[in-house]
């Protein structure tokens, strides 16, 4: 599977082009990250995601105690268009999971 | 043709002829905002987008996520470095 695998990314792109139809993590510019199924791409790597999960994380700091609080927030969209320059990683869902 | 590319190794002439020397090997990609690749190199093209396999996420020092695969997009890339640690020894 894995040198199937190989053989078939022979550019980054390639990996992209195997992730069609899939369900993809997206990680974004400003602590954003989605989940969602992978419809259609360019080389810009502008993308339409279906069924997508919006995960965004922000650090407040208490203050009284200047301790510094993650919070995550979630919300679901059925159709996005991300725009390629706002991107920092795709990762295909792990084969063995 | 590339496996005598890969044999003579020695001497690399251009950052082109470095970059397909390194595929296929472990490396670290550093991106600007600082935080840590390490993988497997799968392959690179002309932007510097990054396929890469066995993918750890390095933030500070510290591993926060692990890909199977994983697709970086060039603009984000400060650069990318062999590692002389191998993957076996991480694992």
């Amino acid at each position: 599977m894995a040198t199937e695998e190989e053989s078939a990314v022979k550019e980054p792109l390639d990996l992209i082009r195997l992730s069609l139809d899939e369900r993809i993590y997206v990680k974004l510019r400003s602590d954003r990250e989605l989940r969602g199924k992978l419809h259609a791409y360019d080389q810009h790597l502008n993308m339409i995601l279906g069924d997508v999960e919006e995960i965004v994380t922000t650090v407040e700091i208490d203050d009284e105690t200047y301790e510094e609080i993650v919070r995550t927030t979630k919300r679901t969209v059925p159709f996005l268009f991300v725009r390629g320059d706002g991107v920092i990683l795709v990762s295909p869902p792990l084969r063995t999971a | 043709m590339s496996g005598t590319e890969k044999a003579g190794s020695g001497t690399t002439k251009t950052p082109a002829d470095f970059l397909k020397s390194i595929r296929g090997r472990p490396v670290v990609v550093k991106l600007n905002s600082g935080v840590d690749y390490r993988g497997i190199l799968a392959c690179l093209d002309g932007y510097m987008n990054i396929a890469m396999e066995q993918t750890e996420e390095y933030v500070n020092g510290q591993l926060k996520n692990k890909y199977g695969d994983a697709f970086i997009r060039g603009n984000n890339v400060l650069y990318i470095s062999t590692s002389k640690r191998t993957l076996a020894e991480g694992a």
